[in-house]
């Protein structure tokens, strides 16, 4: 018993002097006592001499309050010969922090002067990690819960593949464009480039920046570099689905440099600009809006491409050369990221290989500058390029007038078709989820076979306004349809086709439109309708997230208007065979019902000019 | 055991003073257990005075000397200190009034205290007024980057100046 008793005192008093030891005898103490034994025995004159006179260990502390929210930075606990020109070859920690012109250092008169004072700027503006921290841990932020290790220094447990890449000064850059914010500032290289990176490659499409672009399809981008680490930011432009697994950002596939100015770029977004008031950002933000409504910067157009109207037969040379910048322009900004273009697929959009047979040039031009007026739910960014651009790439599209060879059907279906309704024919093709309306679900019979061999084969041949089904009869014949038709019939509908039952339905809305109609039409429409199609008729009502294929978006002005009278009246009047879509006939809609329904549908489905 | 360690203890052949295992195992539990209480008293009594405070630095650069000419009389009302230089003498006095704390200003006979009327000559020494002692001075150095370096937790006798 009282051996143990004297075990017990003897491991409580080492336990003592372990943690005593541990919080009196700091590592700092041992390099400050190192700078003054090294400092005075390299001081010449008294006055050095009278300067060291006195000095001891103790916590060194800059209190910056410049900068946002006010700083502690004992950096210089450790580093104390910071600013002290003779320990300029020392090793670390002591090593004093090298002058450079980049950062605005001046040599006068043989001696060096700093731009940025430390007592003025403190050190973790410029290099994060945790100004509080006493041991070298904590201080450099090597702590995996730290959010602002050192930029380019320290990697925390990042992934081995690309965290050296993660390392080098450049990174800095990010925190000088907090204050240094022109847009092409010459010690920031990296930034500038990213900037460039960021419209030229399309992100700002998808991306929203205060001040810089609109994009609303992906995350906003204002204050990313204040929410997330450089690993997490080269993740997400090389992987988008790592951190995010429903991300349906394209993979960009850019060189390790391009990333990298990308990263140092959004790690600069940081929201705050330390070197502008809100006024100045308010007023910065005023002008941008007035410059123009968030243009991209203008890639240089040769003169001339520009205003060559590319409908007028333009001389051969100027269409070569318009077709050629189109070219350079759809690859420079990252077109195939997203869309298939011959042998580069993004997977996310439409294939515009045989573009040029499929749209015309007008419908190219008009769905550039505004994707959602020819096809209404599509999620292809307005990208605002100037209008010269515009025509070059629709000079190009249009040149691309190859149609994928067609041997069989069955070879055509797996090249073409499958894209969007897949492999299986049930419409989950690769880019289904990215369209809207949803592909059709082939292997549907009681739909497939419900509608007529005509209205089926017109599907095909003349496509589906408002939609991304193109019109295939521009790119193979009358024949060649039949067989796609039949090898989808055979293979994916499989149920034989059975004589329709003839119905008795209006060739042209027996109602005339009037107000009156319009009206009647509306109350029934929030009477029976709202559940599925929405309040606004766009097809979001409460019950759609549970319907596939999901209900119309009455409100696709190009299909309203493609789609007659008597195709509404069937579906209305009979439903949909294969959908939620009812037969309203049994709830009690007369046609003259139906008809003030159509009226009202139309009204705000006006044909464009 | 214990059955046996008592046989041992109440042995009378052995004689008072002798070190036995018990008097061995009692001295060094309580040398241990008194050490380490010695120990958390005086680390208890270290902890009280904080190691670091958010106000001011007590030293801290104000620039080189060439920014201060030759009759400038700067008060640094942030850092509450006076840097004076006359020729190639400078000088760093607290404009911190000995009275109640008032930040004195420059005059043209040395320093005024606005809140109860003290008045310090040129070089702080009480002339008025109810302070009760004269404005110290500071040590003033110059950085090994060219910089001067007043610190404010070491007095220096007045008259004192740093020689350019």
């Amino acid at each position: 018993m009282r051996l143990a008793l004297a075990i017990a005192s003897f491991v409580i008093l080492i336990v003592h002097g372990a943690v005593f030891y541990d919080q009196f005898f700091n590592k700092w103490e041992r390099h400050q006592t190192a700078y003054f034994d090294q400092a005075r025995s390299m001081a010449k004159t008294d006055a050095e001499r009278a300067g060291l006179e006195g000095r001891s260990p103790r916590i060194e502390q800059l209190i910056v309050t410049s900068f946002g929210e006010s700083r502690v930075d004992r950096c210089t606990t450790c580093h104390i010969g910071i600013d002290d020109p003779r320990f300029n070859q020392h090793a670390q920690p002591l090593r004093s922090h090298p002058y450079t012109e980049d950062m605005g250092d001046r040599l006068v008169n043989g001696k060096w002067e700093r731009r940025h004072k430390f007592a003025d700027f403190g050190c973790t503006v410029c290099h994060d990690g945790q100004g509080r921290g006493l041991e070298t841990v904590f201080a450099h932020g090597e702590d995996h819960y730290w959010p602002d290790p050192m930029l380019g220094y320290v990697t925390q447990n990042w992934r081995a593949d690309f965290k050296p890449k993660l390392k080098g000064k450049e990174y800095m850059q990010a925190n000088c464009a907090l204050c240094h914010t022109d847009e092409n500032f010459k010690r920031t290289p990296l930034v500038a480039k990213g900037r460039q990176l960021f419209f030229s490659t399309n992100c700002y499409g998808c991306h929203k920046i205060e001040g810089l672009s609109t994009g609303a399809l992906g995350p906003d981008l204002s204050e990313v570099g204040k929410k997330f680490k450089v690993d997490y930011l080269w993740e997400s432009v090389v992987e988008p689905r790592a951190n995010i697994a429903t991300s349906f950002m394209p993979k960009f596939n850019l060189s390790d440099d391009d990333v990298r100015a990308l990263v140092v770029f959004l790690k600069s977004r940081r929201g705050v600009n330390f070197s502008e008031t809100s006024l100045d950002r308010y007023r910065a933000t005023l002008n941008k809006e007035n410059k123009g409504k968030g243009e991209a910067p203008a890639v240089a157009v040769p003169a001339v491409a520009g205003g060559q109207p590319v409908t007028s037969p333009a001389a051969p040379p100027a269409a070569i050369a318009t077709a050629s910048l189109g070219e350079k322009l759809i690859n420079d900004r990252s077109c195939a990221a997203c869309h298939k273009i011959g042998a580069r697929d993004g997977g996310v959009a439409p294939d515009l290989s045989f573009e040029g047979l499929i749209k015309g040039d007008k419908w190219l031009m008009e769905h550039f500058r505004d994707p959602r007026s020819l096809v209404s739910d599509s999620i292809m960014p307005s990208f605002g390029f100037s209008n010269p651009d515009y025509l070059a790439m629709t000079g190009y599209l249009m040149s691309l007038k190859t149609p994928p060879a067609f041997n069989n059907p069955e070879e055509f279906y797996k090249n073409t078709c499958a894209r969007c309704h897949g492999d299986k024919g049930d419409g989950h093709g690769m880019i289904a989820a990215y369209l809207d309306p949803y592909p059709r679900d082939l292997t549907k019979a009681g739909f497939m076979n419900s509608k007529t061999e005509d209205r089926l084969m017109k599907s095909i041949r003349e496509g589906v306004a408002g939609t991304s089904m193109p019109a295939w009869g521009r790119v193979i014949n009358d024949d060649q349809i039949r067989q796609v038709f039949n090898y989808i019939q055979t293979t994916y509908v499989k149920d034989p086709r059975r004589p329709l039952k003839e119905r008795k339905l209006p060739e042209t809305n027996p109602v005339a439109s009037s107000r009156e109609s319009i009206a009647r039409g509306e109350q029934t429409f929030l009477q029976r309708c709202t559940g599925c199609h929405g309040k606004k008729a766009d097809g979001k009502g409460p019950n759609s997230i549970d319907i596939l294929p999901r209900p119309r978006n009455l409100r696709n002005a190009e299909f309203l208007n493609s789609i007659s009278d008597r195709r509404l009246f069937e579906s209305i009047l009979y439903g949909v065979q294969g959908s939620a879509m009812q037969s309203w006939i049994d709830y009690g809609l007369t046609e003259k019902d139906v008809g003030d329904l159509i009226n009202y549908m139309r009204s705000f489905n006006k044909p464009k000019q | 055991m214990s059955m046996a360690k008592k046989n041992i203890a109440n042995n009378p052949e052995r004689t008072e003073g002798q070190i036995t295992r018990r008097n061995l195992l009692v001295w060094l539990s309580s040398v241990g257990l008194f050490g380490s209480a010695v120990i958390s008293i005086f680390s208890n009594l270290v902890f009280i005075k904080p190691r670091a405070t958010y106000g001011q630095p007590n030293r801290f650069s104000i620039g080189k000397p060439d920014e201060f000419p030759s009759g400038t009389k700067l008060a640094l009302d942030q850092q509450r200190v006076c840097v004076v230089r006359d020729g190639d003498k400078l000088c760093a006095i607290s404009t911190t009034c000995t009275h109640l704390g008032c930040i004195v200003a420059p005059s043209d006979t040395g320093f005024a205290c606005p809140c109860h009327g003290s008045r310090f000559d040129q070089d702080g020494n009480v002339t008025g007024g109810p302070a009760p002692k004269p404005l110290p001075w500071y040590k003033l150095t110059m950085a090994p980057n060219g910089e001067l370096e007043i610190d404010k937790s070491t007095e220096v006798p007045a008259g004192t100046y740093f020689n350019v």
